[in-house]
């Protein structure tokens, strides 16, 4: 069942362009979003996220447009980056007791059993915490107030490779448990292990969007893994 | 509304912009612009825009389940809420010198503006303007905040060099009136002054909604 469901969306920049893009997004599953760097990853999460106005498209949560009952729709879903931080002075205990105003979901018992599983101190700053702490402590704000959708930017980018693969466990205990995840990346590596769905983005422009096994079928050669493909596939755009 | 401005307050302001409340004292002092502790309250309110801006605030509310405008309603709630501290305690201290004070020759030899209704009214003034001039430019971009700042520096000083000349004027010594001397004078000079903040926060507030929502994020 899809949850989030973008048609035909259109953004243009003096420099760049996100041209007719269209995907969804389904329930339970992992959706990897991958793209170069300059791809177009950010804009076109900002786009569904309705942090940037598009030029033409539609964007709908739950089968509920984004730009009509937006406020509706952010309680139920979760945003996260490892490269944004967050009142980085302030404690965590903090920001979440602030945050927990805006959402009637809000689950405290939720709240301390993220803090336990993520190991996070909530008497910390976002300024003490390492990079991939920072994107668990967005997932420990998301998950508190039982987001459906999880909506996550470049999560395991700058990150060591036991933090990467805990944080992919932790996708994939998310998704049995029924939460959409749909992260963008530049790690093909990421997506190859745990996605359920692949959308692969090149100059603004989806090339494809698929469930993993089809994606090969589709673009993969004999013999060839996700990432040749894409490095093939990238290297074929660059040249045409 | 309620949890937009409690978070301003807890998370997106700094420090300084309640402990700059304590400028409101300096109109106890004499031979001195009085109208500098008003101003020196919107440079406190100006830390928490750094503050904010340091702690990617802006976007962290475009996040939560409210609508754009109401980003816009925290920012001018808080800073509201500043000023109208400001202005009580000035006010307070405006009362003291009006009375109690009055007849103090250090406040009578005093060449420079004296504390009175219209010195209140022109506090309301200076608020008005930084509203009008930093909030409202702040809000064209959501993130620069040097040229509106830099506007209303010029501004403010304009507005107080202005307030501490008039007096001088001929015909214009009741600005300066002790006491409860020209206190029907007084009284409309204050009420001048509330009103012009009232408009000017106001047209500041609805321009800073229209721009906030043209703005990319």
């Amino acid at each position: 069942m899809s949850v989030v469901e973008v048609h035909n969306l259109f953004k243009k920049y003096p420099s760049f362009e996100l041209k007719d893009v269209s995907f969804q997004i389904d329930k339970g599953k992992i959706t990897g979003f991958i793209g170069r760097n300059g791809a177009g990853k950010t804009t076109m999460i900002k786009s569904i996220l309705n942090l940037i106005h598009t030029d033409g498209g539609s964007v709908s949560f739950f089968g509920i447009p984004v730009r009509e009952r937006e406020s509706e729709i952010k309680k139920r879903i979760g945003y996260s980056t490892g490269t944004v931080n967050w009142y980085p002075r302030k404690k965590i205990r903090d920001i979440a007791g602030i945050v927990k105003r805006f959402y009637d979901t809000w689950d405290d018992e939720a709240y301390r059993k993220y803090l336990r599983l993520f190991q996070l101190d909530e008497t910390k700053t976002p300024l003490e915490l390492s990079e991939g702490m920072k994107v668990k402590f967005n997932l420990l704000i998301a998950l508190s107030h039982k987001a459906e959708v999880l909506i996550l930017d470049e999560p395991t980018s700058g990150l060591d490779p036991f933090s990467r693969d805990e944080l992919l466990n932790i996708f994939s205990e998310l998704k049995n448990s029924g939460v959409a995840v749909f992260f963008s990346t530049h790690i093909i590596s990421d997506i190859e292990k745990c996605a359920d769905d692949i959308i692969y983005i090149s100059e603004g422009r989806i090339i494809g969007a698929l469930p993993k096994t089809d994606f090969m079928k589709k673009f993969s050669c004999d013999g060839e893994g996700l990432e040749d493909t894409i490095l093939r596939m990238e290297r074929g755009v660059e040249h045409a | 509304m309620r949890n937009i401005l409690i978070k301003e307050m807890r998370l997106s302001a700094s420090p300084l912009s309640y402990l700059f409340l304590l400028f409101g004292f300096m109109f106890f002092i004499p031979g001195y612009p009085i109208l500098c502790g008003a101003f020196f309250v919107t440079f406190g309110i100006f830390q928490s825009f750094q503050t904010a801006r340091e702690g990617n605030d802006i976007v962290f509310s475009a996040l939560l389940p409210i609508r754009k405008r109401d980003i816009v309603k925290g920012k001018y709630l808080f800073v509201c809420l500043i000023e109208v501290w400001a202005v009580l305690l000035i006010a307070a201290v405006v009362v003291l010198r009006m009375t109690v004070l009055s007849g103090l020759p250090v406040y009578r030899n005093n060449a420079l503006m004296n504390a009175n209704l219209f010195a209140l009214g022109m506090s309301f003034f200076v608020f008005g303007l930084f509203n009008l001039i930093f909030v409202g430019g702040f809000f064209r971009t959501a993130y620069k905040f040097g040229r509106p700042f830099v506007l209303y520096l010029i501004a403010v000083f304009l507005a107080i060099g202005g307030s501490e000349a008039l007096h001088h004027f001929p015909g214009l010594g009741f600005l300066n009136a002790f006491g409860f001397e020209h206190i029907v004078s007084q009284f409309l000079l204050l009420t001048g002054g509330i009103i012009v903040y009232l408009l000017f926060t106001m047209l500041s507030y609805r321009i800073s909604c229209r721009n906030f929502e043209k703005i990319d994020l």
